[in-house]
């Protein structure tokens, strides 16, 4: 708090010292809180409160200890009654022989070892619950629990009072499938591993025989004991390159696996030949290594794909599976959700998620909306009001018409979107296929050209050399290579980046919209500036106390606790009274005050505080104007440096909110005079992003789902901590700082790893033309040959290592 | 040099042994999800003891 009051240079009255005394931590996530208001501890909000209390109660302290990162906490309270339904016992539970049953469960905020700890220790907790499974990858958690000793609902409530709302797991099926995929890819990976190491031990032996005296028989023991453990293992690993090289071919697309299958098919027939003919090269230990390079390199890099669409399917897992129907004699029937049809009347009671996107037709309640708008403040809505998929009601069963169901939701076009992103392969993967194409075409001339140039018996072994040695592992591995490596080092530093077309277009320098609140500012209204006497601030301090407005809270930061206020009387939306050491005080808006005193003392300074965008408040003591408040959103602190360093990478920063345009205008006054618009509402900024695209790459940068369809349109959305669990998945980076320092630190390390990808691509490619030059030439030592081969591979993996690519990031 | 024989027959034997070992622990499931036991593991003090309830 206080170093963000020092960064707003305009106010130097706020820099006095009783302001820094005053920031006390949140208990729960060590934010600036208000103070509490009796001795217990102080909270930032009431998210933080009810898990703080629910981690005390059920004795968990050590979550404090045992957690990786600080962050506000967010439940919903429910009730969970729904999941005691034995509707929902049939769909989502499996019974187990002991008469326990099993329930696999979608928690939201699953982020560090604090948050499995917490979770897995639910058995010792609730009687009735036998285990706890997390998978922090998939955010799925599975629970063993006896249906007759606690109710769902109970451990539902449990876990959301943890701070993980709880949803019913939909991916399970798919699971199921991806986990015989990925466990085949691992089989694979093994095969490829072990033949690998013990063909080079082989290999070892046999190229020291070629030194030393090798009898006949114990040479061709070795080869043929290489022979026969490579064929089989390498066929049997390299599967897969095999078969999307001969779609390629039947395709006639060009792809990076085409001219690996060729180089290892030659190889494995070739080195078979030299092996029955007994002369010549074998190249089984080459050939495993590059398999089991390849395989380890694209199993990770299918990892980070899975995790970035499993992203999506969460997303089903916030909306309910079934709905309540009202047929036309007003009578209400459960039905499962693939039973609705459009214009469907449906009734949902207080506290559940509305299953479709609809309008009101009868009732009023309050909904909460922060899946889709990551805004946490419930909103009122009446007849005639839109509603969506995944929203929860609050307060009061309403009944509605559906006018979207399933994929056509909001929600739905989400997931969509998300998983079409997810599939979408990376300009640079793209460009190593076309690269790949060419290199088949001139390879394979440059074999024929071998044959006949040499002629015989020569010009066929030298061109099965060149066929082998060019074979492009370095070329296949460049992108892959550098890329898990940014991902990797980007994950510790708390930036999530799905995958490599994010990191790409992340790497392209174009427009930068900014949204201001929660990315540029706190977030929270502060104090930033103070025109009075110092020692009314511990007055205004103890009056707003008891208030939870967000003003009254900004204002309390205003002094230490000491004197007592009394007839403290709140009048709404204007301001306080109440009396201090026996002043009388009145704490409000200037309009308000004026309608009994006399402002003029102050009307200067309460027109420059209005003239740079924050929010007048005026005090009057014992009748008299005495002290005029200026109220905003304070900057980040190092806002200004972040900008400065994305502007030196070639971003153009600018600032696109929904929030006051006088008030936006002040931040980007702030910020050094940044393009600014204010007053933006969330199809403007869709409409504004859709344009300055065509204009050329835009990335956006935002926190709630107002801007969740702008940050799917941006060529690259990045979304930041805090951000709604929505927002977090149309966007291609997450980034958990919740600083714009930690962009363009993101920005930066992208940009270093396309320069790694390029200088990747540049040796292998020289790599191969030195030796395939030098094959055809016939010049190579066959032995030279095999330590090219892995020797190239080394440096694209070296050169990856080495990159600068997000080693400075915080 | 007929040791040589039986050496290499052990060694792939060996290595066979290997694989298939490790066959049974991708089977296993130990492999599914790489991401949550990692953090776990460092929680294996704090852990609390599962009491028995009355």
């Amino acid at each position: 708090m206080t170093t963000a009051l020092a960064d707003v240079g305009a106010v130097p009255a706020a820099r006095d010292g009783a302001l820094a005394a005053t920031a006390t931590a949140c208990a729960h996530c060590g934010l600036p809180a208000a103070a509490a208001t009796d001795d217990g501890p102080a909270f930032c909000c009431t998210g933080c409160a009810v898990v703080y209390r629910a981690i005390r109660g059920a004795g968990l302290d050590d979550y404090y200890a045992v957690r990786e990162r600080a962050e506000p906490a967010r439940t919903t309270e429910r009730g969970y009654a729904e999941l005691d339904d034995d509707a929902f016992a049939r769909v989502h539970t499996k019974d187990r022989p002991d008469g326990t049953r099993t329930v696999s469960l979608y928690l939201e905020e699953l982020r560090c070892a604090g948050c499995v700890w917490l979770i897995e220790a639910t058995p010792r907790c609730l009687d009735g619950v036998l285990d706890a499974r997390v998978d922090i990858g998939r955010g799925r958690c599975d629970v063993v629990y006896d249906a007759t000793r606690t109710p769902l609902s109970t451990i539902a409530q449990h876990l959301d009072r943890l701070g993980h709302p709880v949803h019913p797991y939909r991916g399970a099926e798919r699971d199921v499938a991806r986990r015989k995929d990925d466990r085949i890819a691992l089989f694979r990976l093994g095969v490829a591993g072990a033949a690998f190491m013990n063909l080079m031990l082989m290999a070892v032996a046999l190229y020291a025989g070629l030194f030393a005296t090798m009898s006949t028989a114990d040479r061709q023991l070795f080869r043929w004991a290489s022979m026969l453990v490579a064929i089989p293992a390498i066929g049997y690993a390299a599967m897969p390159i095999f078969r999307t090289a001969i779609g390629a071919l039947r395709s006639k697309a060009a792809h990076v696996d085409l001219p690996l299958a060729i180089g290892i098919v030659v190889g494995l027939v070739w080195g078979a030949a030299n092996v029955v003919r007994d002369r010549g090269e074998i190249y089984f230990d080459s050939l495993a290594m590059l398999t089991f390079l390849l395989l380890v390199s694209r199993y990770i890099v299918s990892r980070s794909h899975r995790r970035a669409a499993a992203a999506a399917e969460l997303l089903w897992s916030l909306t309910p599976s079934r709905a309540t129907r009202i047929a036309a004699d007003g009578t209400w029937t459960e039905v499962p959700m693939e039973a609705i049809r459009l214009g469907d009347r449906l009734a949902v009671r207080a506290g559940e998620a509305f299953p479709v996107d609809g309008v009101i037709v009868a009732g009023s309640s309050a909904i909460d909306a922060a899946l889709l708008t990551g805004e946490a403040r419930p909103v009122a809505i009446g007849v005639d009001a839109a509603v969506h998929a995944g929203t929860t009601n609050l307060t009061a069963p309403v009944e509605l018409v559906a006018t979207a169901i399933g994929e056509s939701t909001r929600v739905g076009a989400l997931v969509r979107r998300v998983e079409e992103l997810s599939l979408r392969k990376a300009p640079i993967e793209r460009l190593v296929d076309r690269v790949a194409g060419k290199f088949v075409l001139v390879v394979l001339t440059a074999a024929i050209v071998t044959v006949l140039a040499w002629g015989g018996a020569t010009g066929v072994e030298h061109a099965m050399s060149l066929l082998i040695v060019t074979c492009p592992c370095a070329l296949a591995l460049a992108t892959p290579l550098a890329v898990t490596v940014a991902l990797g080092r980007a994950g510790k530093a708390g930036v999530l980046i799905k995958g490599a077309d994010a990191l790409e277009r992340l790497a392209h320098p174009g427009r930068m919209v900014l949204d201001k609140t929660g990315t540029l500012t706190v977030g929270k209204p502060a104090v930033v500036t103070w025109v009075g006497p110092t020692e009314v601030r511990a007055w205004v301090a103890a009056i707003e106390r008891g208030s939870a407005h967000p003003v009254a809270r900004a204002l309390t930061e205003l002094g230490e606790p000491g004197p007592i206020a009394t007839e403290v009387v709140e009048v709404r939306g204007r301001g306080v009274r109440g009396r201090v050491d026996g002043h009388a005080l009145t704490i409000g808006a200037p309009s308000w005050l004026a309608e009994e005193l006399d402002l003029t003392p102050l009307a200067d300074e309460l027109a420059a505080i209005t003239g740079r965008g924050e929010t007048p408040i005026a005090i009057a003591v014992d009748g008299v104007a005495t002290a005029a408040v200026g109220i905003a959103d304070p900057l980040r602190p190092g806002a200004t440096e972040a900008l400065a360093r994305l502007r030196a990478l070639g971003w153009r920063p600018e600032i696109l909110s929904g929030d006051h345009p006088a008030a936006v205008a002040a931040i980007a006054a702030q910020c050094g005079g940044l393009p600014a618009r204010g007053g933006q509402s969330p199809e403007d900024k869709l409409a504004y992003v859709t344009a300055a695209r065509a204009a050329g790459p835009v990335a956006m940068v935002g926190d709630g789902v107002n801007d969740a369809a702008a940050l799917a349109a941006s060529t690259c959305g990045i979304a930041v901590a805090g951000a709604a669990e929505v927002a977090i998945e149309a966007a291609d980076v997450f980034v958990r700082t919740p600083s714009i320092g930690a962009i363009a630190d993101t920005a930066a390390g992208a940009q270093a790893t396309m320069a790694t990808i390029r200088r990747n691509l540049k040796v292998s490619l020289a790599y191969n033309l030195i030796g395939g030059t030098l094959t055809v030439a016939g010049l190579i030592h066959p032995l030279i040959g095999a330590v090219m081969m892995p020797l190239s591979s080394l440096s694209v993996l070296t050169s990856s290592l080495r990159s600068r690519a997000f080693r400075e990031v915080p | 040099m007929t040791t040589m024989y039986v050496i290499m027959i052990l060694a792939l034997v060996g290595a066979a042994g290997m694989v298939a070992a490790f066959f049974w622990v991708v089977r296993s499931g130990q492999l599914d999800d790489l991401d949550t036991p990692p953090r776990r593991m460092l929680l294996d003090e704090a852990r609390p003891r599962r009491e028995p309830r009355a």
